[in-house]
């Protein structure tokens, strides 16, 4: 009885990549997918000690904006947390796709000579018949 | 001396009995590391107009990079974009050509560069982040706020 109510957390626990610090995980994947998109979920966090804006956007290999589902795109992350994201991506007729998800913020906005950390992740998608 | 050489051979055969009982089994444990990436931005730069008033840079007097932090387990690249919609004063109406470079010092020592850089091994390293926009033929910077944002990437 005790093991079965174990069993959940141990499951979240193995399902849950998230290392502190880490601007976005996982950076590598490959899904296979039995439907017209294939789905990815990413896990961006926040290593400052403040709370940032955070827009996560989906590119192809030339970084050209991909038409995916993401939720939510945008969002703001407080001091040292993370929040699973889902992307969604559509094949586009395609029998794979390889796409990059980037996690961006802008931490110190309102300055000269900004800096935008990117953090991309590559990803291919498999369709399956 | 009979019984004496009896116990002998009983704790001997003990001795054997126990070795022979006796079996270890390794116990297998696996870990993998996938490539992670982390910037954490300590600061912005500034850029400074040089005296010709045909660079505005942070390589010029007074100005200075942007600081970000860098941790990796290996496995990635690191890039920066060219700029994209910078913000110049409206008195400015002469092209600029921006050019964002880095440089690195720590685990991954990396010259100044424009280009990307793989970075195989682990480790913290310090990106140094520059930005410089220069005019040609006779144009020039004209006073006013600028503002550019360069992308560091992680991939």
């Amino acid at each position: 009885m005790r093991s079965i109510f174990l069993l959940p957390l141990v499951a979240a626990a193995l399902a849950s990549p998230v290392a502190q610090g880490q601007s976005m995980s996982p950076m590598r994947g490959e899904v296979s997918s039995f439907t017209d998109a294939f789905a990815v979920r990413v896990y961006p966090s926040n290593p400052y000690g403040h709370k940032i804006r955070i827009d996560v956007r989906v590119y192809d290999q030339d970084f050209q904006p991909v038409k995916a589902e993401v939720a939510p795109n945008s969002f703001m992350l407080g001091s040292e947390a993370s929040r699973p994201v889902l992307v969604v991506i559509p094949f586009d007729g395609a029998s794979e796709r390889k796409v990059r998800i980037c996690t961006e913020s802008v931490p110190f906005p309102g300055e000269q000579t900004q800096i935008r950390a990117q953090i991309c992740g590559k990803f291919l998608g498999q369709r399956r018949s | 001396m009979r019984y004496c050489w009896q116990a002998v051979g009983l704790v001997a055969l003990a001795g054997m009995t126990q070795a022979s009982v006796a079996a270890t089994q390794g116990v297998i444990f696996n870990g993998n590391v996938t490539a992670t990436c982390t910037l954490v931005i300590n600061s912005n730069g500034t850029m400074t107009v040089s005296a010709g008033l045909q660079s505005m840079s942070s390589h010029n007097a007074g100005g200075s990079p942007g600081s970000v932090a860098l941790a990796t387990t290996g496995g990635v690249t690191l890039s920066v974009d060219a700029v994209a919609s910078p913000t110049v004063p409206a008195g400015d109406t002469t092209p600029t050509t921006w050019t964002p470079t880095y440089s690195s010092a720590g685990a991954h020592a990396i010259s100044e560069t424009g280009s990307s850089t793989p970075l195989t091994i682990p480790g913290l390293s310090t990106v140094s982040v520059h930005l410089t926009g220069t005019k040609s033929g006779a144009n020039s910077f004209t006073s006013g706020a600028y503002q550019a944002t360069v992308v560091l990437r992680c991939e």
